[in-house]
């Protein structure tokens, strides 16, 4: 933990704490950024980094912006006609908020995984190269190993290796969750962005979903919106506090649980509040 | 049980008398609608024949079938899907998937309601304008175009509400892949909508069947065996407007006939929309 997130969001310079405060290079860096729902001030001059290859938890009571902000790293809200962001998001130093910036290569780069299970309306097969076919042109035999890659990473291969033709909403909502992690990992992003993952499946598919998590920060980052805060220090390295639209604090998950600097950090974490 | 208070009481009258209420009224609506088909089997069915599909419509006083009408009515309800169906599938998918904002979708969904309420013998009447008062003659051409005119509209209501149960989270996880959005649209939106649009189509084909306003004006009638969309060409709807008209017994049984077949198809075509819905629905 480094003081700099005591100071007031405008006093912090994003390069101070870059590296110093992680001991990692940050993937994504975010300066200064404002998002509005229409005339709704939802996200208020957030600034941090995100570090590469690691899990950073973003946790909060209900409305406080942390799935917003997630959704600014894909610039999923673009889809909405009214919704909009200010300021900077660095993706390896570049802004990918600039209008220049193409968004659906950005979006290839960075995959996001929803709170309920999304399969498409096709195959378990077709489910996985419907991405892949989008920005590679692969082979059958190329395709089906990049299939069966994904399957595994996301330790739903065995469950599906003999039913890859069947329809992809035909299993259980853990399984279809990890079909979705197989899908958004199998065109290799570099940033995964899940958003309340497990919010929707039963405990022994969210023990899954969190050991795979810990697998894959391996060679992905990892960033994770969850209201489960047993989950947040679980899977977790590290882990930013949000309250009402602004970043209170952010850190290392283990002292984040153990001796948060900020009161409300606290209170929230010990469920006096929220 | 101390549960036989006026409060329970009450509630427990009201619950019996609106459920009467909506049983009877339930009976009502399929009492005619069971006297229509009774009605229809009885005078209609000893009048079909294998006659009624292998002749023509006879002059009065003599035997003949209705294959004319029967061809040329499948002509022009083939030609009008062929025509209204992508229009409609495509105008639909504009206002669900594409028009968000601006003008262009509110207005168009106003007019497409207004069209789709518009009364049939006035599309007739405009194709007759149209097409039947340039050209000079009446037409199976005219027919369609009068008939494609009822599909679009029906189309492009099934087709924009199909698209919009289609949940928002599928469309951001395909976009969230990096799909540009005419191939989320194509992929992912359309393949969940199938079931529900195919299910629109076949409504709209069941509806224009038994249309005959729009045909008066367009493409009139024939009483000979025409496959030539250029010349006027019979129709079920038409000939048992023509024949049950008619002071003629034989064309009374004929009339009967093809109003049992028509009713037949369109039963026909209901049943297999909502088989295909519902299968699709239960098997995702």
């Amino acid at each position: 933990m480094v003081e700099l997130h005591l100071a007031k969001p405008h006093d912090i310079h994003p390069e101070d704490f870059q590296g110093t405060q992680m001991n990692t290079p940050n993937k994504l860096l975010v300066r200064e950024l404002n998002f509005y729902y229409g005339k709704f001030h939802a996200l208020k001059n957030i600034n941090l980094g995100i570090p590469s290859k690691k899990v950073t938890a973003f946790i909060g009571p209900s409305g406080c912006g942390k799935s917003t902000l997630l959704r600014t790293f894909n610039r999923m809200y673009q889809l909405y006609p009214g919704q909009r962001a200010e300021g900077e998001i660095l993706l390896d130093g570049r802004n990918i908020l600039d209008k220049k910036e193409d968004l659906n290569l950005l979006r290839a780069k960075v995959g996001m995984v929803f709170q309920k299970p999304t399969p498409f309306p096709m195959s378990i097969y077709d489910n996985i190269a419907f991405g892949v076919k989008l920005y590679e042109r692969l082979s059958k035999s190329e395709m089906d190993d990049r299939v069966e890659w994904a399957l595994k990473k996301a330790a739903l291969w065995n469950e599906v290796k003999d039913k890859l033709d069947q329809n992809g909403t035909s299993l259980s909502g853990g399984q279809q969750q990890r079909l979705c992690i197989a899908r958004g990992i199998a065109v290799k992003p570099e940033v995964l962005l899940l958003d309340e993952p497990c919010s929707a499946l039963d405990p022994i598919s969210t023990a899954r979903i969190e050991e795979l998590v810990h697998e894959l920060k391996h060679d992905y980052t990892i960033v994770i919106v969850t209201h489960n805060m047993q989950q947040a220090a679980r899977v977790s390295d590290y882990t930013a506090y949000m309250y009402l639209g602004e970043l209170i604090e952010m850190g290392d998950t283990d002292t984040m649980f153990t001796k948060p600097t900020r009161k409300e950090t606290e209170d929230y974490i010990t469920g006096k509040f929220g | 049980m101390n549960r036989k208070n006026t409060l329970y009481l009450r509630r427990r009258f009201v619950n019996g008398f609106n459920l009467t209420l909506s049983m009877v009224t339930v009976a009502f609506a399929l009492f005619f609608l069971g006297w229509i088909l009774l009605t229809l089997i009885e005078h209609g069915f000893g009048d079909i024949s294998l006659a009624t599909f292998t002749q023509m419509t006879p002059p009065p006083g003599s035997e003949g079938g209705l294959l004319n009408a029967i061809v040329g009515s499948l002509l022009m309800v083939a030609v009008a899907t062929l025509i209204g169906t992508p229009v409609g599938i495509l105008a639909g998918t504009y206002l669900a998937e594409f028009g968000k904002t601006g003008w262009l979708a509110p207005g168009t969904r106003f007019i497409n309601d207004i069209l789709l309420s518009g009364p049939s013998i006035v599309i007739g009447l405009f194709v007759y304008e149209l097409v039947v008062h340039r050209v000079g003659h009446f037409s199976g051409w005219a027919g369609a175009i009068a008939l494609s005119l009822i599909v679009i509209p029906v189309v492009v209501r099934t087709s924009e509400n199909m698209l919009l149960l289609v949940p928002n989270s599928l469309r951001e996880a395909a976009a969230a892949l990096g799909a540009p959005q005419w191939k989320v649209v194509m992929f992912v939106s359309y393949r969940a909508a199938k079931a529900g649009i195919i299910t629109g189509i076949l409504l709209a084909v069941a509806r224009i069947f038994g249309e005959t306003a729009p045909l008066l004006f367009t493409a009139l009638n024939n009483q000979f065996w025409n496959t030539d969309m250029n010349a006027p060409m019979a129709s079920l709807a038409v000939i048992i407007f023509q024949f049950a008209m008619s002071p003629y017994e034989d064309w009374h049984h004929l009339a009967w006939a093809g109003a049992l077949l028509i009713t037949l198809l369109v039963l026909g075509l209901n049943i297999l929309a909502r088989a295909l819905f519902r299968r699709d629905v239960t098997h995702g």
